[in-house]
């Protein structure tokens, strides 16, 4: 596993890679913008269910 | 995907990612979080924002004009797959801020339709209506 220690943060790469797993990466669960973004997309399927044709 | 896209971070569960986008306004701490808002079938929303430098306060509504932004799209779209690979097959919802962001987004699919169309069914919503996503449909919302 690539840690975060051997790579430059802001480095460029191309193609398909893998994440770095960070211990530094927190969760945003309880951030307020997240919440707020989690509850508009929670009251737009609401109101926009799948049609019945997409539902897998 | 062929394409030029920032080394990004993930946390231990794989539901939150950080990179940093680089350019004439700084380096910038870009955060795109999952979050399961349904079950049967189960759906992802996919929220995307800029971490504030000294607060760490997450936020969407600067524009950042770091000159990167097919870049910055690159990096979302390589943590949609990452995703899907740890949590399986699911819907993932996405939209942008304001119409013009979503427009933004759906210019960068367009741009990357061959790329993503190929691992990734895209619906949107235009209207009340959810449909195929298709490169000439403006698009308000989108799934994968």
């Amino acid at each position: 596993m690539p840690s975060a220690n051997n790579k430059k943060t802001e480095a460029i790469e191309t193609g398909y890679g893998r994440a770095i797993v960070s211990d530094k990466v927190r969760s945003h669960a309880n951030d307020p913008f997240f919440v707020k973004k989690v509850e508009e997309a929670k009251e737009f399927m609401l109101k926009h269910p799948l049609p019945d044709h997409l539902k897998k | 995907m062929n394409l030029e896209r920032y080394v990004y971070f993930a946390s231990n569960d794989f539901q939150d990612y950080e990179f940093y986008s680089n350019g004439p306004n700084g380096k910038i701490r870009k955060i795109v979080m999952y979050t399961k808002i349904q079950d049967d079938p189960a759906m992802y929303n996919l929220a995307f924002g800029d971490a504030d430098a000294d607060t760490g306060v997450v936020y969407d509504n600067v524009i950042t004009n770091n000159q990167d932004r097919d870049i910055v799209l690159a990096t979302v779209a390589n943590t949609i797959n990452e995703f899907s690979d740890r949590y399986g097959n699911n819907w993932i919802f996405a939209t942008g801020s304001t119409p013009s962001r979503t427009r933004l987004y759906q210019m960068g699919i367009a741009k990357l339709w061959k790329e993503i169309s190929t691992d990734f069914d895209i619906y949107m919503v235009i209207g009340m209506e959810i449909g195929s996503h298709s490169r000439r449909i403006s698009t308000m919302k989108h799934f994968w």
